[in-house]
């Protein structure tokens, strides 16, 4: 019986383990499962590493909110995926492109801030 | 880096860009004041019909009497020439940079068709320099410019397809193909690159004289 229970218990751990949403401290790349058919390779983001080293606590800062084209500067998206608002192919009302944002989040601070990488083959690493 | 790549990607791409522009409108506005100066009758017998049909000969491959004798040879530069234009231009990377810079983009090729393309002008600029060497009527018209000037179309595809395999050194790879594809746009205008802007031209004349004037084909 307490063998069963072992065992049981294991397996328990090993499913939620697996199954187990990506936790932002587990993040090493941007996913990209919400393009059809993406062509570069994901993104490298090491969420934590990230912040820390560039100083970030708000979470808006990225998972920013924008309502009839203007931003929300007191909430948040994070609960949010970013394909969620942002579709694969433009839409009419100004909405960025899901890549567009993207680009738009990540090298565009980086290039504003002359840190970070902006080249396409520092984020979009080949294993 | 930053400053680096910020210079390619910003300054120097301004400069490529109006040089290799502004170069071809100095020498089409060259080119007709010369013709304007020694020849100007050939104004006279200019055709738009005689000229679409000779650039639409030579344009297809195949098309000519000459392309049927050199198979190899027309086979090689039309899929070096097509591949030469059509990769960069509909290059994803490339259409991203520019929507980034200017709000607007165009379709892409997938990468791994980019990809292929790459080869392509690879190999063809491979077979060029090959044929320059060991075909003794290619040699005899050879000299050091046309080597140059192969190094310098070839350059861009060579160091874009490094850069985008990430063989080694990516960030000065990827710096080393900005610069030498802006030395090529710049070179475009001022050398013999130039048959870009001239070879619609020449078939223009020759199939407008051969037309009007000799009342036979030119192809």
């Amino acid at each position: 019986m307490k063998r069963f229970v072992t065992v049981l218990l294991a397996v328990a751990v090993g499913w939620l383990w697996a199954t187990a949403p990506l936790a932002q401290e587990d993040m090493e790349t941007v996913p990209n499962d919400a393009f059809t058919s993406p062509q570069r390779p994901p993104a490298v983001f090491v969420h934590d590493a990230h912040n820390e080293a560039a100083g970030i606590d708000e979470c808006n800062r990225c998972h920013h909110v924008y309502r009839e084209g203007q931003l929300v500067p007191d909430e948040s998206s994070e609960d949010y995926r970013c394909s969620d608002c942002h579709a694969e192919t433009a839409a009419d009302d100004g909405m960025p492109a899901l890549m567009g944002a993207f680009h738009g989040n990540c090298k565009q601070c980086h290039l504003e801030l002359e840190n970070g990488p902006v080249m396409c083959g520092e984020c979009h690493q080949r294993p | 880096m930053h400053a680096i790549y910020g210079w390619v990607t910003g300054p120097l791409t301004w400069i490529a860009f109006l040089l290799f522009f502004g170069g071809l409108l100095y020498r089409l506005v060259q080119l007709l004041i010369l013709v304007r100066r020694k020849e100007p009758f050939i104004f006279s017998y200019m055709s738009l019909k005689y000229s679409l049909r000779s650039i639409l000969h030579w344009i297809l491959p195949f098309g000519t009497v000459n392309w049927r004798l050199h198979p190899v040879m027309t086979i090689v530069t039309f899929a070096f020439h097509i591949c030469l234009l059509v990769a960069p231009v509909f290059l994803m990377a490339h259409a991203i940079l520019f929507e980034e810079a200017w709000g607007f983009g165009w379709p892409s090729l997938p990468d791994v068709a980019a990809d292929w393309m790459t080869l392509i002008v690879i190999a063809g600029a491979v077979f060029f320099l090959v044929r320059r060497i060991v075909r003794p009527e290619v040699r005899f018209v050879t000299s050091t410019s046309d080597y140059v000037l192969l190094a310098v179309v070839a350059a861009p595809f060579v160091t874009g397809f490094i850069a985008y395999h990430q063989l080694f050194a990516y960030r000065w790879m990827l710096v080393a193909h900005i610069v030498s594809g802006q030395v090529m746009l710049v070179a475009i205008p001022f050398t013999r690159l130039v048959h870009m802007l001239f070879a619609p031209l020449t078939r223009a004349y020759t199939g407008s004289e051969f037309g009007g004037v000799r009342h036979a084909v030119d192809w």
